[in-house]
Order: structure tokens, then sequence, then C-alpha cells
């Protein structure tokens, strides 16, 4: 094989730019639209300066009347900037029947392609087609959802809820961008319509360097989002729109801990337990009075309660989950008072807010029939393991929680107790993964469980902070983590960003087995991890192919369905 | 009572009923059949050959991870009850007694390893993983030889240590005549097999008896050595357990091959010649 053949130039954040149509033109007169109008260009390096930004990491798009131009549940890596025309966003979850999105599966190989593995597959562990990288178009295959087809008829009769509209000049979908979580609300063309579609990468950058940029976005968040988040909480459903928009302007926003809370993590990660719990940012204590509800905007918070000398943790909140609640409506229900029976603290980094007992009492309470109403707090001493069946004991808690496995989707536990070491789930997901293996058949232990060092598809991917290019991001359909291999380009920021360990650097080869060298001979290296095999019909080949029913994945939000795999 | 039984014990009474049922199935088929000693003979022939096809089948499915074939724990459950099927059609087949001839002398010998090399899989496979767990660290392996090679060198190192320090060369001898010997190669191979902890506490305990020849600042280092013992244990019986569990495989689908190819001759002469 000739050396020319395999070498190629070292990959750059902007070789492969988000909008090939984009040019200087383009650039030029975002940039005469304020909030754009308003930047001071000067704040930005040379090396990503603002017109470069807008430039690569951009796209203008066009939308007739009625096209649907997000759909609510689906994950974005983008946000939207109205541009001209303007945009109707329909309020409360599933607003907007499935169906009428036209929300189709994410896209697996088809029957042949299934089939050509068998044979297709490369001798030499992560080969790569060269053409790949040489015919590299703007975006990606899984980046962006394709709405271009779907169009609304009928609105009223498929409106739900109620709905928004947000005119020119004005941001949406940053929330869902830069909070690495699905969609919330469905927008579509009110009319027809121009935005300017602007990817996570480059908003963050927008918003690090421009505070003009940042200030417009929160007061858009303030404005739009927060009642619409209310809505979906349970127990605010029934309340009318102007007692909404009460309790929404009573509303507290309060952010704890550092949102690259991984740095931290790791560097503390061998400090004992006792010791790391009481470094945790406190949010509200045991024995104190409840004096507001506390809702989970982002991130998780640890629920823990005295014990001993020590505090036991009892549970794990994260988004849409709410704490105080029981005591709140204890108070308002009975003559005693009960002060808060847990402590909550956030882990790592968490957005909450916080609606005022007064607030509570006045508005949702009242609206709550008796029987809903949780049972009264009676004072008992809790045992560590006391747990009923369906629930996970303390021990696996802590675990979880200590290690910060509670951010997996996907989480890959192993039954040691089951597991014959085979191998036959490694050698599976080589078959699948260009001949090597996409996770390491060890990690921490607690008991008879392993939890594997395999991409959990986190909650809170923070791999995805510092990527440059956005290669690794979410499948717009199905939340998993994903890297586009034709746009990484070997920087190792995403692997030193997991704090999980589960991203590793692979030199890749030709087809002929030598590896790929850039200009300066070097190596050239790829991301890889576990993508819960999105494209495999069979879906994750490592459940598929574990003969002893060791190995499965766990949602970590859905405790009950984990504690009964855990008591088969 | 139901409601009390976990997963896998409610599929474990599934699949014994399905068992049993497919027994009885077969057993009624035999009695309708019983007319003609022939026809019985080849109706449980074919069915022991096709059953015993099926259960090979479960090796090609394992090459096919990515082609939707049911899980293959599916297919393990399928396996177990399917061989055991497979063992009692075998004795109607075979009506409990050693065949005539010597060609089915040794497809009823064939028979018989594959089954026996089966349940001994099976065996082995619920007994060791949590062995294998209890007993110490987890380890891949892969790796086991690499940081067999390397605790050798720990220990070397500490012996060195040991003397230069001490000045005193109990361990060093030590070492020489025994210790040497037991780093650099998998030992007590038998012993792990059945589980026992025999060799590793002798040895151990023939260490700590050296304390009493030793200086004080010597007992350090020897107390450094007895954990290094106890991690070339685990080393060993790490290896010993997963190989046995990775190479039974290497006894039993060869058997099975053997086994189809045989029964293939057998069933064709017997057809021909009746
Ligand atoms: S790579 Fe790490 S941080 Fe990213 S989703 Fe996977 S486990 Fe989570
Ligand atoms: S889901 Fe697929 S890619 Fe991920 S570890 Fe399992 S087999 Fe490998
Ligand atoms: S396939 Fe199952 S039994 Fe085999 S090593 Fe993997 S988890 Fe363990």
């Amino acid at each position: 094989m000739s050396e020319a053949l395999a070498t190629i130039s070292r990959p750059q954040r902007w070789d492969v730019p988000f909008e090939s149509e984009m040019g200087a033109e383009a650039v030029a007169r975002i940039l005469s639209i304020p909030p754009f109008s308003q930047i001071d260009a000067s704040r930005f390096p040379a090396s990503t300066s603002l017109p470069d930004i807008l430039l690569n990491d951009t796209g203008l798009r066009s939308f007739k009347k009625n096209q649907v131009i997000v759909r609510e549940g689906d994950y974005g890596n983008s946000a939207f900037f109205i541009i001209t025309g303007s945009v109707r966003a329909a309020l409360g979850k599933d607003a907007i029947p499935a169906e009428v999105l036209g929300r189709r599966q994410p896209e697996k190989k088809d029957f042949l392609s299934t089939l050509r593995q068998l044979w297709g597959n490369a001798r030499y562990p992560e080969v790569r087609s060269l053409r790949r990288y040489k015919d590299a178009k703007a975006g990606t295959e899984h980046e962006k959802v394709d709405t271009t087809a779907i169009f609304l008829h009928d609105i009223p009769s498929v409106l739900k809820g109620g709905t928004a509209v947000l005119t020119a000049g004005m941001f949406f979908g940053e929330i869902a961008a830069l909070s690495r979580t699905p969609r919330t609300a469905t927008i579509f063309a009110e009319e027809d319509c121009e935005l300017l579609e602007i990817r996570w990468q480059g908003l963050r950058e927008l918003r690090l360097r421009a505070p003009e940029i940042k200030q417009f976005i929160d007061t858009n968040y303030r404005k739009y989002s927060l009642e619409n988040h209310l809505r979906e909480t349970k127990y605010f459903k029934d309340l009318s729109p102007a007692e909404l928009k009460e309790v929404a302007n009573q509303t507290r926003f309060e952010t704890y801990g550092s949102f690259d809370w991984h740095s931290n993590y790791k560097k503390n990660r061998d400090v004992a337990p006792e010791e790391r719990i009481k470094e945790e940012p406190l949010i509200a204590e045991e024995g104190q009075y409840a004096n507001g509800l506390v809702l989970i905007r982002a991130g998780f918070a640890r629920m823990s309660q005295k014990y001993n000398q020590g505090e036991r943790t009892a549970s794990y909140l994260s988004r849409g989950q709410m704490f105080g609640f029981d005591e709140i409506a204890h108070n308002w229900n009975s003559k005693d008072s009960a002060p808060l029976q847990y402590t909550l603290r956030a882990l790592g980094y968490v957005d909450v807010l916080v609606v005022p007992t007064s607030v509570v009492e006045q508005y949702i309470l009242p609206k709550i029939p008796q029987s809903e109403f949780p049972p009264p707090i009676v004072a008992q001493i809790k045992q560590i393991n006391d747990r009923r069946d369906g629930e996970l004991s303390t021990d696996v808690v802590e675990f979880l929680v200590d290690n910060r496995f509670i951010n997996g989707r996907a989480t890959m536990v192993m039954d040691l107790d089951r597991c014959t070491r085979c191998d036959d789930c490694i050698r599976a997901c080589a078959s699948a993964h260009d001949n090597n293996p996409r996770f390491v058949r060890h990690g921490h232990q607690i008991g008879r469980y392993m939890i594997a060092n395999a991409c959990m598809h986190c909650l809170d991917p923070v791999c995805m902070i510092g990527c440059p290019t956005g290669a690794i991001h979410r499948n717009a359909l199905g939340g998993q983590v994903v890297i586009n291999d034709t746009t990484c380009i070997g920087c190792s920021t995403c692997a030193n960003s997991c704090p999980y360990n589960n991203i590793q650097m692979v030199e890749i080869r030709n087809e002929f087995g030598e590896h790929i060298l850039d200009q300066e001979s070097r190596p050239v290296t790829k991301a890889a991890k576990c993508d819960l095999c999105v494209e495999q019909v069979t879906g994750p080949a490592c459940i598929n192919a574990c003969p002893h029913d060791a190995l499965t994945r766990v949602d970590m939000q859905d405790t009950q369905t984990f504690a009964k795999w855990l008591q088969r | 009572m139901a409601s009390t039984l976990t997963f896998f014990s409610k599929r474990r009474l599934i699949n014994f009923g399905l068992l049993l049922s497919a027994v009885a199935a077969f057993w009624v088929l035999q009695e309708i059949y019983a007319n003609g000693i022939h026809a019985t003979a080849i109706l449980s022939g074919a069915t022991l050959f096709g059953t015993c096809l099926v259960l090979a089948l479960f090796n090609a499915r394992k090459k096919l991870p990515f082609i939707p074939l049911l899980k293959a724990s599916t297919w393990t459950q399928f396996h177990i009850y399917a061989g055991w099927f497979a063992v009692v059609v075998f004795f109607f087949h075979t009506g409990l007694r050693l065949p005539d001839g010597r060609f089915e002398i040794a497809l009823y010998i064939v028979f018989l390893a594959v089954a026996l090399s089966g349940v001994l899989g099976l065996i082995i496979s619920r007994i060791y993983p949590s062995r294998l767990r209890l007993y110490g660290e987890n380890l891949i392996y892969e790796r086991i030889p690499g940081l067999r090679q390397q605790l050798q060198t720990d220990v070397e190192k500490i012996i060195w240590k040991s003397v230069n320090e001490t000045k005193s060369f109990t361990l060093a001898r030590m070492y020489e005549s025994k210790l040497k010997d037991y780093f650099s190669t998998k030992k007590n191979t038998l012993l792990h097999l059945v589980g026992s902890e025999e060799a590793v506490n002798d040895l151990t305990e023939e260490l700590n008896q050296l304390q009493r020849y030793m200086v004080a600042s010597e007992r350090v280092f020897l107390a450094e050595i007895i954990e290094c013992v106890k991690a070339k244990d685990n080393l060993d019986m790490q290896a010993t357990c997963q190989g046995v569990l990775k190479y039974w495989l290497f006894i039993h689908i060869p058997l099975t091959f053997s086994l189809l190819l045989m029964g293939l001759l057998h069933g064709l002469m017997a057809l021909a010649f009746n």
C-alpha cells in the first residue's frame, strides 16, 4: 500500500462546517441583525473569531407556514434564532400527537447490510475507508432530525394545549442544546420564516464571550420556558393560565455546583465518601422548616438522612422530581408541624426551581383531592437496608451515588455470580464495531454486581461539553450518545471529560491494516465508545449475546426495574 | 406461593414442565408406533439426531450476534432442556444397554461424552462464577500472565530490599528454595478446580513459621511476601477456573460434531441395511 493512500490531513475543528452553503455574505447579514450586531467581536480570539463561528457553526434555514421545526422529545444539538417571520410553540406534554409529528424509529441497518457483516467485516481492528473522510459533507446523519417533510394540518384540532408565539429576534431550543436534554416543546412555523440554526458548540462560545447573548437567552427562558416546565410538573397541571403565571413569577431559580462537574468529581474520587458528602452544596437541610418546594430542572441531587454519626443516602433525584412536598402538605393538613425529613445536596451540578411554601399553599394544595395527599409524616427510626421488594437497598444507592452511576440511562450491569467470563459479549460487540469491542469487562463492583466500563448514555453526558466539532452528540431520535467518526478530530477532550473512562482513543487503519497517518506521520486517532448498537437490528449486541442472563442495561432513573433485576 | 418465586425459579419450573411434556409426547408417539420395533427405532433415532442437530446450532447462533435470532440466553435455556430431552430419547433408543458392533459402541460412548461434558459445563458455569468472585479480585483472563510476571518482579524487589536493609538471608533462602518456583508458573490447578485452599494455607503457615528465625525488621518484609503469595494464589485460581470455563467448550463442541457425523452415518447404515 503506498504511503500516500494511508495518509490524510490531521482533522481540524471546522473541516466539516455545519452548513456548507453558509458564505461570507450570509455572515455579514447576520452580523447586521441585533443582538449579533451588538456583540463586541474583539472579545473573541483569532482562532475562533465571531465571523468564523457564524460561518462554521451555523446555517440558514427556511421554513414554510405550518412546517415543523423541532419536535418535542427529540434530542437537540442546536438552537435557533428567528431572523424573519414567527414560529409557534405547542405547550404542554404531548401537545401534538406523535403520529401527526411523523415520529419515526431510529434508522437501523437493513437486512442485507446486517447479513453483509458476516463476510464484510475487516480483518483488522478499527479499519476506516479513507473515502469517508475525503467525501465528508456538512452535518451528519444523526445530528439533525429531518423535519422537512412534516407539516401540521388543521392545527386547532391537533393541538391539545395552549401555544405561544415567538417572533423575529428571539432564540429557541437553546435549553435542550446546552443542557443536553430532549426538546420540551414542538415548534412549527407560524408563517414562512427564516431561521439561523446554531450548533451548540457555537452557541456555547457566543454565550461565553458575548454577555448580550447570554442575557438575551436567560431572559427568554424566564419568559417562555418556565411556565411550560411548571405545567409539566405533577400537581401543577390543574392551575389556570393566570395562576400558573403567578406561580412562575414567584418561583426562584437556584443553581448549585459547577456545570463542568466532572473535573471536580475526578479530583475528589479518592476522598472518603463521608468527607465528600460534606463538600456537596447544601440545597435544603433535614430538621429545617420546608420553606419551598424544590423542583429539579437539571442535574442530580442526593437525598440523605442523618444516621448515627454519618449520613445515609435514601435516594437520588433528577430532572422532573421534587423535594419537600410531603412536609409542606403535612404542615398544611395537620395540626402539628413536621420539619424536612431529609437533606438535599447537589451532586456535581444542579439547577432547581424553588416555589415558596406560601405559593404552594395558596395555589397548589387546595386543588389536590384529599385522597391524593401523601400520608402524614410519622416520626420513625429508620434502619439501614429496611427496603421493601422493588426498592434498591441502601448500599446499592450509596454505591450508585458515590460513583455517579445515577447518570446512566443504559448502564451496563453484570451479575458476576452468573457471568462465566466467556467473553461472548465482548466478541459480539467487536463483530458489530470495527473488530474492536467498545467496552471492557471490568469496573466498579458492589457485591456480586459490576458496573462495566461501557458508555452509559448518560442523562447528563458531560463528555459532550468540550467537543469542538460536535462529533460526539446525542442521536436525535433515541438520545443515545454517539460519535460521528467523520467529524471527530481525535483531540481526546471527550475521553478526558468522561468521568467513567468509557471512551477509548483508537488509532485507525486502512483496509490493509496499516495505520492511517497525518501529514507529520503521526497516527490519526479517533474517539470510540459504545453506541448502544444504534444501527443494529438486534439492539445492544452485548445483551443479546450473553448466554447466562448475566448482563443488562439499566436506566438508573427507573430504580424499580433495576431493583427487580437485582432481586431476580 | 407463585408470587414469591423469583424470575429464575419461575423459568426453571416452566422449562421443566415443558421438558416433561416433550418427554410425555415422545413416549405417546413411541407407544403409537410400538407395533414395530423398526418403526420405534427410526422414530427415536430421527428424534435424537434432529435434537442433536438443533442443539449444535447454538454454536452457529453465537457466531451471528447481530442477526435477530432470539437472545443467546434463550438459546442456552433451550440447549439445557433439549439436552436433557436428548438424553431421555437416547435411552429410549438404546434401551439402556450397550449396543452391538464397534461403530455403535463408539457412537454410544461419544454421545455419553457429549452429554457428560455438557452437564459438567452446566455445573461449572453455575458454581465457578460466584467462587471466582468470592475468592479474590476479578481479573481479565488474558491479563493474568502479565500480572503473574509483574508479581514475581515485585516479590524479587521485596527480597532484595529485605537483604539490603536487614542483612539477613532467611527470606532470600526461602525464595530460592520454594517461592521462586511458586511465583514463576501456575500452581495447584487440581486443588483450585475443587475449590480447596489447602495449598496456599500450608504455604502461608510455613512462611509464618519462619518468623521465629527473623529479626524484627525482616518480619515486615515477610508480611509483604505473604500478601504476594495470596495474590498469586488468586491469580492461579482465576486462571484455572476461568480457563476451564473458557475451554470446556473445546471438548464439548468437537465431540458434538463427531457425534453428528457418526450419527448421520449410523442412520444411513441403519436405513440401508434394514
Ligand atoms: S462517554 Fe461517559 S459521560 Fe459520555 S455518555 Fe458515555 S459514560 Fe456518559
Ligand atoms: S451496546 Fe453494542 S456497542 Fe455498546 S457495548 Fe453493547 S455491543 Fe458494544
Ligand atoms: S457474555 Fe455474559 S457470561 Fe459471558 S462474559 Fe459477557 S456477561 Fe459474562
